[in-house]
């Protein structure tokens, strides 16, 4: 049922053409409309149905004014002309002084961040904890298809991403940056790199490899696309470390270390903890078994199959395992040592790591970059044993024991790494049988959780959006002009034997020259003069008018066989263009 | 004369609201913010030229502002709002009108490098064109004039004749390079520069056509051909080069340059009342103080030598020659070779003065001798022999055709550096034949005797006039502005079963992967015509195996290859269609 007063978005209605149009100037859309619809919109947001058909009765049949409510029910539907949810615009939200970052996660809703309880991929969790304290320090706007206020400083507004080209340059007055999540088969978000008045872009990577190469090949698309003021995040320096060995820049990828809640995660009296999860599990072994803990999906990619190997070669030991299910080793004859502690609501998670004596954390995952549970394990007091893989040893530091990982240098069926069983199993007995060492790890584990918080990883955000607009204001277009054109072939300087065998053809070589007028026909290099250039440097000059550094970049790969020189071309020929704007 | 037609402005209604400026695009239904330099461009967009909207503009707001606002403008339309891209076709078709009016060349004289590089008949001949042109043509130059001495080159100019001189005061300058001025308000370019760095900012300009001159000038031969290489690539397609001589065509298609892009037009003569040969022998032996000038056959050797080395083979020449009398036109020889030997004198025309004494010493030759090379001054030797003195060509291309029926050829070879080759045996006993009166001769003198009817400034001027009203009817354009729906990423891609990365193109909105190089080559067709493109490739292709699988060199192949997508499948890599890492990895 569509019902009048509505409050509109801004309209300029105007005629054209005799034809009428509505300008929403929020949705940067023009709407067609009758000449009847003009009229109910002038009376939209004072007025009732009735009210509206009284009022314009004497001038149109009454069936028609019900036929163009339908209309303007359709319209609403596609986000037109009518406010959708809540008046943002009267509440501090939009009128706020404090600066704005649009956040555009499509795919996933938006009210899942404010539900702790629903989630269950760390991902998310480290967005919705990362949100929390990002809105101490900016107004936070999640696209989406309503007005509405999410919680303080965090508002959905009715802004779609297919949106953002039209809306470019009130985007950009509007919000200091846009914060986004990379996920490997998305499209949307490559087209926006196009828009340069966009303000910058930064794409948070949670999964940097694995998916048989597409999370590789989506990252260097993004890499190749993103302007010189966009950049990834990634939750640890493997990341980058990782993408040194395919992009030339890695200074596009940004270490944002997660945080943890170190109130909420906080070492207990651990007999109580055990006790607690004993009655949970109904199982006193807890009580009196060394214990080691798993809390995870239960599935292969997060080691949960090396985890029952370890159970099976520490039969002295009780290996429990917090998730939300067993998933398919339900069905599978389990070791009895090895025992299934449930799924635990968030505020429960504190009990469970400190009923665990050894925190094991065995991901072998491609989209591993952090694990945030491993520092959650240590908030609590926890120390744990994790594998030499990717970014978590990083995370750990001298806070716990790093085990041996077979690591593969490309991903098979996303699976990255192999941790070796033998290696674990030692280094969980080395820390149980040693109770000073167990109890400095534990002290150190606490201590250095407590280095990451989510404050600093809001104020690094901040910060970063900063630099990026920093960037933003020494990009200068590349104006110059230069061509290609072959040069003779090099002097022979014997004509001895003269005659037409002897003026046998050389290859001709080419070459690429600057001129010295821009296509504003300036002035741009000394004397007006044109430049001999390489080939190659031409080449990048021109490849750079409508394309990025990076996909220059990426041609440069191709057709250059010495990376060096490669790189030194490119390095050159941006420093022309800045030199030279 | 329009410019800017690579888009079209939407269908669209301006407004402001709440002190900002909006337009909504009626054709796509999108409303877009516009600042108040926007705004004005947009009042100017699709009525006036660039040009225009720029010199209309400049009073209100810095240039920049002015072309960042078209930038804008026009990026928009590249994502499909406000402005929509003409294909190169639909642009074509917009046929200019005829003109009914004195056409309006403008001829840029502010080259002052050339300056030294030129030689007196250069300059007259020059003079001569314009004087022809300047009957059925309206031609101006440019004068830059000295924004706090007030002078200029304005004075020189003035020499040039028939030419009106606009001028450009020196602040103007500053901010613009002389072509700017040529944008707008000419039908033509008519460009006789040979310096490269100057007239390649002409060729810039994207919808005047260039008719360029190419002078035989001796001081330039060691670098003309590399400056003509350049200048075909930088060519519209409404441009045309001019040559003076055939062999300069034919030269040039040695070196790849097509010869239906190269246009020969012979200059004019300039002939005086003719004296007796006798008279003419006798001034010359007592102006030169050599009287074998009267005793003996006189042979003139009309010079385009590479200095150093005419020095040289003139001397061998003489001495194979010593019962000839032989008189060299050489404008810089003369200046530097003061000891050649006893039976040659040499001369240049490097003044006024000396110029109008050349005839006397043209009428003395006996038979005229000359290279058909870049170097020599063609309209001196179809003065010398329009008072009917056959020639012998020293041709690397067989007889040129202007001088067919008034002489006889010698094979030689020469290259681009000015090395020079004849059979010294050969053309002396050619020479000698042709001295001795014969039927043959006689037919010779006759054709020569026509050339002051046959080649006159007033046909030259024709001539070229004829290539402006021929370049109107042909694509202006410099680049292909084609609408490209997907434009394409250049990015690397991980291949998950070689473990190899490679670079490709990820096609936006089809969201594909394909083939680096026909991404490039369209992309690099976006600012630069097909030779150049096919230059990149062809050095790529030289250098790392680029582009081998693909066959992108020559334009017909690229373009097949553009009208019939590829894309990476697996047929194509079945049968090992290779990537540019693969054959790196083969060339490593």
């Amino acid at each position: 049922m569509f019902n009048f007063p509505k409050i509109l978005h801004p309209l300029y209605l105007f005629e054209e053409d005799a034809a009428f149009y509505a300008a929403d100037l929020d949705k940067a859309t023009a709407v067609e409309l009758s000449s009847l619809m003009v009229d109910i919109l002038r009376l939209a947001e004072t007025h009732t149905n009735s009210e509206i058909v009284e009022a314009l009765k004497t001038s149109y049949v009454e069936a028609d004014i019900l036929q163009a409510f339908e209309k303007f029910a359709e319209l609403e539907e596609t986000g037109l002309l009518f406010n959708r949810g809540e008046n943002l615009k009267e509440t501090a939200a939009i009128a706020s002084e404090r600066r704005k970052l649009l956040v555009a996660i499509p795919g996933i809703a938006t009210d899942s961040f404010f539900d702790i309880e629903t989630l269950s991929a760390g991902t998310n969790m480290a967005f919705s904890y990362m949100f929390k304290y990002l809105a101490k320090y900016v107004d936070l706007h999640f696209t989406g298809h309503r007005n509405r206020k999410l919680a303080d400083n965090m508002y959905e507004v009715d802004i779609s991403v297919t949106d953002f080209g039209r809306l470019s340059r009130n985007i950009n007055e509007t919000y200091f940056g846009i914060l986004t999540l990379h996920l490997d088969y998305e499209t949307w978000l490559l087209p926006l790199y196009q828009h340069t008045e966009l303000p910058p872009i930064l794409v948070q990577c949670h999964a940097p490899r694995g998916h048989g190469g597409e999370a590789i090949n989506s990252i260097l698309r993004h890499y190749a696309a993103m302007r010189d003021f966009d950049g990834f995040t990634a939750p640890s320096d493997y990341v980058r470390e990782f993408y040194a060995d395919y992009v030339w820049d890695a200074s596009f990828f940004n270490t944002l270390p997660n945080g943890v809640d170190s109130t909420l995660f906080r070492p207990m009296n651990k007999e109580k903890a055990k006790q607690e999860l004993a009655r949970h599990v109904g199982d006193d072994r807890i009580l009196t078994t060394p214990t080691v803990g798993y809390l995870s999906r239960v599935e292969s990619e997060k080691g949960a199959s090396v985890y029952l190997k370890l159970a099976e070669l520490n039969p002295h030991l009780l290996f429990l395992i917090a998730g939300p299910s067993l998933g398919r080793y339900a069905s599978q004859d389990l070791p009895d040592n090895l025992i299934y502690a449930g799924f635990h609501p968030r505020k429960a998670l504190p009990m469970v790591y400190n009923a665990f004596d050894v925190y094991c954390f065995l991901s072998m995952s491609g989209e591993e970059t952090f694990g945030l549970t491993v520092l959650e394990a240590m908030a609590c007091g926890v120390p744990p044993v994790v594998p030499n893989f990717d970014g978590v040893p990083s995370v750990v530091g001298e806070a716990g024991l790093v085990a041996d990982a077979e690591n593969f240098q490309h991903d098979i069926a996303t699976f990255v790494s192999y941790p070796s069983p033998i290696d674990f199993s030692k280094k969980i007995n080395m820390l149980l049988n040693d109770d000073q060492m167990r109890q400095s790890l534990s002290q150190k584990a606490r201590e250095r959780a407590l280095s990451f918080t989510w404050d600093k990883t809001a104020c690094r955000i901040v910060k970063l959006f900063e630099e990026l607009q920093e960037k933003r204001r020494l990009v200068s277009p590349n104006r110059l002009l230069n061509l290609f054109a072959p040069t003779p072939p090099e002097a022979v300087h014997n004509l001895g034997g003269i005659g037409p065998a002897n003026q046998g053809r050389q290859e001709p070589k080419y070459k690429s020259i600057v001129l010295g007028m821009n296509e504003h026909y300036e002035p741009c290099l000394i004397r007006d003069a044109a430049y001999p250039l390489r080939v190659e440097d031409g080449l990048v000059l021109s490849i750079l008018k409508n394309h990025t550094v990076r996909e220059a970049e990426a041609v440069l790969a191709a057709v250059v066989e010495d990376e060096a020189e490669a790189k030194a071309t490119l390095k050159r020929v941006c420093g022309l263009i800045q030199a030279t704007a | 004369m329009t410019f800017n037609t690579n888009y079209r402005l939407n269908r669209h209604h301006k407004f402001k609201q709440n002190d900002r400026k909006y337009v909504a695009d009626l054709e796509t239904n999108d409303i877009l913010e516009v600042n108040e330099v926007e705004w004005d461009i947009l009042e100017r967009y699709g009525t006036q030229t660039q040009y225009q909207i720029v010199e209309a503009l400049k009073e209100k707001y810095k240039v920049n502002v002015i072309f960042d606002g078209i930038t804008r403008l026009e990026r928009l339309g590249k994502h499909g709002q406000l402005l929509t891209q003409i294909p190169t076709s639909a642009k074509s078709s917009k046929a200019l009108q005829p003109i009914d009016r004195k056409r309006k060349v403008l001829v840029p004289f502010e080259f002052t490098e050339e300056k030294s590089s030129l030689d007196y008949i250069t300059h007259l001949n020059r003079f001569h064109l314009l004087t022809a042109l300047a009957e059925s043509t309206a031609l101006e130059t440019l004068g830059f004039t000295d924004a706090e001495s007030g002078t200029g080159d304005s004075k020189n100019l003035e020499a040039l004749g028939e030419i009106r001189i606009r001028h450009i005061e020196g602040g103007e300058r500053d901010t613009f390079t002389s072509a700017w001025y040529a944008r707008e308000g000419y039908d033509g370019i008519l460009l006789l520069s040979q310096s490269l760095t100057d007239n390649l900012l002409y060729y810039q300009i994207p919808d005047v056509p260039i008719v360029h001159c190419i002078e035989n000038t001796q001081k330039l031969q060691s670098s003309m051909l590399e400056t003509l290489m350049h200048l075909h690539a930088a060519r519209k397609e409404s441009d045309t080069l001019v040559v003076k001589a055939s062999w300069m065509k034919e030269w040039l298609s040695e070196f790849g340059i097509p010869e239906r892009h190269i246009c020969v037009i012979p200059e004019g003569i300039n002939v005086v009342e003719p004296i007796s040969k006798a008279l003419a022998k006798q001034h010359t032996a007592t102006l030169f103080k050599k009287p074998m000038f009267t005793q003996h056959p006189v042979v003139g050797l009309i010079s385009g030598f590479e200095p150093n080395q005419g020095a040289q083979w003139i001397t061998e020449f003489a001495q194979a020659n010593r019962h000839l009398a032989i008189f060299v036109y050489d404008s810089v020889l003369a200046q530097h070779y003061k000891n050649p030997p006893d039976n040659v004198v040499i001369f240049g025309a490097d003044s006024q003065e000396m110029s109008l004494i050349l005839p006397v010493f043209l009428q003395a030759l006996d038979l005229v001798c000359f290279p058909a090379m870049p170097g020599t001054p063609f309209s001196v030797v179809l003065e010398a022999m329009a008072y009917g003195t056959p020639c012998v060509a020293m041709t690397k291309y067989g007889m040129p055709p202007e001088f067919s029926g008034a002489g006889v050829s010698v094979e030689c070879q020469w290259d681009n550096f000015g090395n020079f080759h004849v059979p010294m045996h050969e053309l002396s006993a050619t020479i000698n034949a042709g001295l001795v009166p014969s039927d043959m001769r006689a037919a010779s003198e006759s054709v020569a005797r026509r050339f002051p009817q046959k080649y006159t400034w007033q046909k030259t001027a024709r001539e070229i006039l004829r290539l402006f009203e021929k370049s109107q009817s042909l694509e202006t354009g410099t680049h292909q502005t084609g609408v490209n729906l997907f434009p394409p990423i250049f990015c690397r891609r991980y291949d998950p079963n070689t473990f190899e990365t490679t670079s490709d193109a990820y096609r936006l909105g089809i969201n594909r992967y394909e083939h680096l190089e026909k991404a490039l080559g369209e992309t690099l067709l976006t600012q630069h015509k097909t030779a150049e493109v096919e230059s990149v490739f062809m050095h790529f292709k030289a250098k790392t195996s680029f582009a081998t699988s693909t066959q992108l060199p020559t334009s017909d192949r690229f373009w097949s290859s553009a009208a019939e997508p590829y894309y990476i499948d697996e047929d194509s890599a079945a049968k090992g269609i290779s990537r540019n890492r693969v054959i790196r990895a083969d060339a490593a």
